[in-house]
């Protein structure tokens, strides 16, 4: 388990001290800025249609990104679904504990992330909950924990994400302020905000990289 | 090579020039339509500077709470005074763990402080995995754009290299290059003993790092190896997670004109106990390198950038001359101050003369960064430490002495319009005589006026006074 | 109403013509146009140049002769007046004396086109700088919005209105009209290669979009420029607004 400590080296902490002792003498006579910056502002512009409801703007940005969103009235719905998503495909999910929908009686077979990484990358299809959906800008927050690893989004080509309504909020402050407990007991949180790319290749888009390059939602009751 | 020869190369090169004008426009357009999107852009962003500014003014503090939110969380804490000393870190925790294998997510920082060649002389292997960076390290390059290191590149010229390093065969196909680098380096993130990546913030309240990504080789190199080495400036940091937020909203509109990029990960900690995975070991190393000294002067406000690079793509002599010219990790705009900053002003003194002071770049900063003040104030410390051409230095101490006493002034002006005219042939002058000779190379020279304003306006109220 | 004209060197040494259009311009405006006794340079040169010392010289000078004299100071230059608005505080910051004298100065001083166009809306009577009272021929104007008027001073509505009011006059766009033509002051000597690929992005637009006539409210400017056509032998007339004004309303 881990423990705080620090470093011990003597080399380091006296790096620490100097630092910390160059910071305090430059922000005396550091030339740092309080108030207004210079220079004609321009005028303040308004974001999207703001009468949408979570679920529809949620649906709105995911699909913006690319990423295909199914939306079921019921939880045999969404088992249906899903099992039609991951027929006769190689299987990585969350723990059935932590799936919602009762979605892993869909997934008999699949792997978890307590499976060898060797066996995790061979998975054809990730199958997640969320913590989160974020309206705002149709990203997926998955909060790492038991049963809720991180390699399932992560190392298939293709990402099945299911989403409840309850998860849905509008935006992302709004999450760091309604999940900072849940946050602040887990290493990771990350923010998936449609399928992996690159443009670095003169600039032209590639879908797919080293994420999935498929990101699929099944948004549920 | 000079800052002055190397521009000279840049404008010469037509494939740079296409690629440069293809990489600005894109971006200046992807930018415009994502800001479009952000509601109350400005008050984002004045939020956003001040956040950054307190952090500045309060950096000691803010340091060492980070660095105990940090300890808090499981992670270890280290601080580099130098490069040098940040990469002599990275090597002993590398060595200690017996790490062979480094996969490096993009950073910065690292390329600031030659971390790779330090590692490989230790005998550590280091691959990048940014496509981008994996290409410049494959072909021995250097990144020209904080965002998109390889935008001097060609599709054609990343086939090239890939048939030639890789053994595949050639494509111009960039779905084909970037599915080539996909195989290769997913090997490599299951094989990796240690991941490597920068910071894009760190949180101050409660020891959160931040990686914004779009690849997914942030959050492989940040899963799958043992260990995870995060190397950060001091200058990072963000207050509280609102702050975040706000950053967040403006930093991938700046940069690439998404909403957010593809991940967004806040890493607290070395993996939990119920964890199935995740590094067993989190390192943060704080790096100076400079940074305290930057802080002490005028240009301490510099230290708020968020390497967005909006500011490249908006700078006309950047989309000029291109990130290479500027010769060091950082080019653009933020390279003009900041590579002075960190390595020296004397042996970067062109640097901040390299600009029209358009204001470009302080238009699209995301924290609203005064760049053309930190040109201007640097050009001053120049002034002060490094020596100046003769002709400069006597020309502007006889002009400021001149324009102070008026009829001397008015006498010495009427002698320069006199000789210019000498020189000049119906009206214009094609071959202007020492300094001004850069004017005609590319320009013609009007001659000045026969009798000056000031001179026609005395004698047009004296005839009027007259009558 | 008086005000104070403060030429700038380049109008006073080189284009002397134009500072009697501006002069023209702002009286039929309803302004009476006093010149200070004693203007040189705002000091801008130096300032740019990194030599903070010669520049509070200059503008020592220049703020004695200003601060003697009352009322709004106009001038026919963004980048000038852009030095003596922000650029003289930022000099004299250690001297509290200076720098109060200084910001008196700078809350006086007016970008030529931004009095003009403050003037006409004041008046209720249209002694319309551009009027017509005989008709030119048609003229399809590109209008240059020089760095320091546009970012430093904000000035972006009055000059685009004011070539806008000139009835024969066409205003013609062209693309990446806001970006920086080059000029830079000392720049276009001292890194004169990528100031002239600055120009020649510039001038191609210019030329692509069928204007014969280039009209900015910066002298430095339109020297660079007009010097970059008359290089190329390119047949597009160069003009300061005050002249195009000036032209539009003399019969």
């Amino acid at each position: 388990m881990a423990r705080p400590r620090r470093d011990e080296e003597p080399h380091v902490s006296d790096a620490r001290a100097e630092i910390l002792a160059k910071i305090e003498r430059a922000v005396r006579t550091g030339r740092i800025p309080g108030g207004e910056p210079h220079g004609a502002p321009a005028a303040a512009k308004t974001a999207g249609d703001s009468t949408l409801s979570n679920a529809d703007r949620f649906i709105l940005e995911a699909r913006a990104l690319g990423v295909e969103v199914f939306v079921e009235w019921s939880a045999e719905a969404v088992r249906e679904r899903l099992a039609l998503l991951t027929s006769g495909k190689r299987v990585l999910a969350w723990h059935p504990n932590r799936l919602p929908y009762k979605a892993g009686d869909a997934l008999p077979g699949a792997v978890s992330g307590a499976a060898s990484k060797v066996e995790q990358a061979r998975a054809d299809v990730g199958v997640t909950g969320c913590h989160g959906a974020i309206a705002e800008t149709g990203s997926l927050a998955l909060i790492e924990g038991s049963g809720c690893s991180r390699t399932v989004s992560l190392l298939p080509p293709v990402h099945v994400a299911l989403v409840r309504r309850a998860d849905l909020i509008a935006t992302m402050g709004e999450f760091f302020t309604a999940r900072a407990d849940a946050m602040a007991q887990s290493a990771n949180c990350t923010f998936v905000t449609g399928p992996s790319r690159t443009a670095d290749i003169e600039l032209s888009l590639t879908i797919g990289v080293h994420g999935p390059g498929k990101v699929v939602v099944i948004l549920g009751p | 090579m000079t800052f002055a020869a190397r521009a000279r190369d840049a404008i010469g090169n037509h494939q740079l020039h296409v690629a440069l004008d293809r990489t600005t426009a894109q971006f200046g357009l992807r930018r415009s339509a994502a800001i479009a999107t952000l509601d109350q852009f400005d008050a984002v962003r004045n939020q956003a500077r001040a956040a950054k500014m307190q952090v500045l003014r309060t950096l000691g503090e803010s340091l060492q709470e980070f660095e105990r939110q940090l300890l808090a969380s499981g992670a270890r804490v280290h601080w580099a005074q130098t490069g040098e000393e940040a990469n002599q870190i990275v090597v002993d925790i590398a060595l200690k763990a017996g790490v062979r294998r480094v996969a490096k997510s993009k950073s910065m920082v690292s390329e600031e402080t030659h971390l790779n060649g330090a590692l490989e002389r230790a005998g550590v292997t280091v691959i990048e995995t940014d496509l981008g960076e994996y290409i410049v390290q494959l072909g021995n390059d250097r990144p020209s754009h904080i965002i998109a290191p390889i935008v001097h590149l060609t599709r054609e010229q990343v086939g090239r290299l890939m048939q030639e390093k890789l053994a595949v065969p050639y494509t111009d196909d960039t779905q084909t290059l970037a599915r080539y680098a996909r195989e290769r380096l997913r090997e490599e993130f299951l094989q990796a003993d240690m991941g490597l990546t920068g910071a894009n913030f760190g949180v101050v309240e409660n020891g959160t790092i931040c990686l914004v990504t779009n690849e997914g080789n942030g959050r492989m190199v940040t899963t799958l190896p043992r260990i995870h080495v995060a190397m950060m400036g001091i200058e990072k940091l963000v207050p509280t997670m609102a702050d975040l937020d706000r950053f967040l909203k403006l930093l991938a509109r700046s940069a690439t004109g998404q909403k957010l990029t593809t991940y967004t990960t806040l890493i607290r900690g070395p993996k939990r106990g119920g964890d199935d995975c995740g590094p067993e070991e989190l390192h943060v190393v704080l790096i100076d390198n400079g940074r305290s000294q930057m802080l002490a002067g005028e240009i301490a406000e510099i230290l708020g950038c968020i390497r967005c690079g909006a500011c490249l793509n908006a700078c006309p002599v950047y989309r000029t001359v291109g990130g290479h010219a500027y010769g060091d990790t950082y080019p653009g705009p933020v390279g003009a101050i900041v590579t002075p900053g960190l390595r020296g002003l004397d042996k970067h003194a062109e640097l901040p003369g390299a600009s029209s002071l358009c204001g470009a770049c302080r238009d699209v900063c995301p924290v609203r960064l005064d760049i053309p003040r930190m040109l201007l104030a640097l050009r001053h410390q120049a002034v002060e430490q490094t020596p100046q051409p003769l002709a400069l230095r006597v020309g502007l101490k006889a002009f400021a002495h001149l324009a102070s006493r008026p009829r001397l002034y008015r006498t010495a002006m009427s002698w320069v319009r006199r000789f210019l005219r000498s020189r000049a042939s119906d009206g214009w002058i094609h071959d202007a005589p020492g300094m001004a000779s850069g004017w005609t190379r590319f320009r013609e020279l009007r001659a000045p006026a026969a009798q000056s304003f000031e001179a026609q306006w005395r004698a047009r109220a004296a005839t009027k006074s007259r009558t | 109403m008086i005000v104070q004209l403060f030429p700038t060197c380049l109008v006073n040494e080189f284009r002397p013509d134009v500072g009697m259009a501006v002069a023209r311009v702002l009286e039929r405006a309803g302004c009476e146009v006093a010149l200070p006794e004693g203007l040189t340079c705002c000091g801008q040169p130096a300032f740019n140049a990194g030599f903070h010392d010669e520049a509070r010289q200059v503008a020592r000078h220049t703020i004695g002769v200003l601060g003697a004299t009352d009322g709004p100071i106009v001038i026919p230059s963004g980048s000038c007046c852009d030095m003596l608005v922000h650029q003289n505080v930022e000099l004299f910051r250690d001297d509290a004396a200076m720098a109060d004298k200084a910001r008196k100065v700078a809350d006086r001083c007016r970008e030529f086109s931004q009095l003009v166009a403050e003037r006409l809306r004041a008046n209720a009577a249209p002694a319309a700088a551009g009027a017509a009272r005989r008709a030119p021929a048609s003229t399809r104007v590109a209008y240059h919005p020089s760095c320091h008027l546009q970012r430093g001073l904000g000035v972006t509505r009055e000059p685009r209105e004011l070539v806008g009011s000139v009835t024969t006059a066409e205003s013609v766009k062209f693309d990446e009209q806001d970006e920086c033509c080059g000029f830079g002051g000392l720049f276009s000597i001292k890194n004169a290669e990528i100031s002239a690929a600055m120009m020649d992005r510039k001038l191609a637009a210019i030329e692509a979009s069928g204007a014969d006539r280039l009209v900015s409210c910066d002298l430095g400017c339109l020297m660079h420029l007009e010097g970059g056509l008359r290089r190329r032998g390119a047949a597009i007339k160069v003009q300061h607004l005050a002249e195009l004004l000036d032209e539009a309303a003399t019969p």
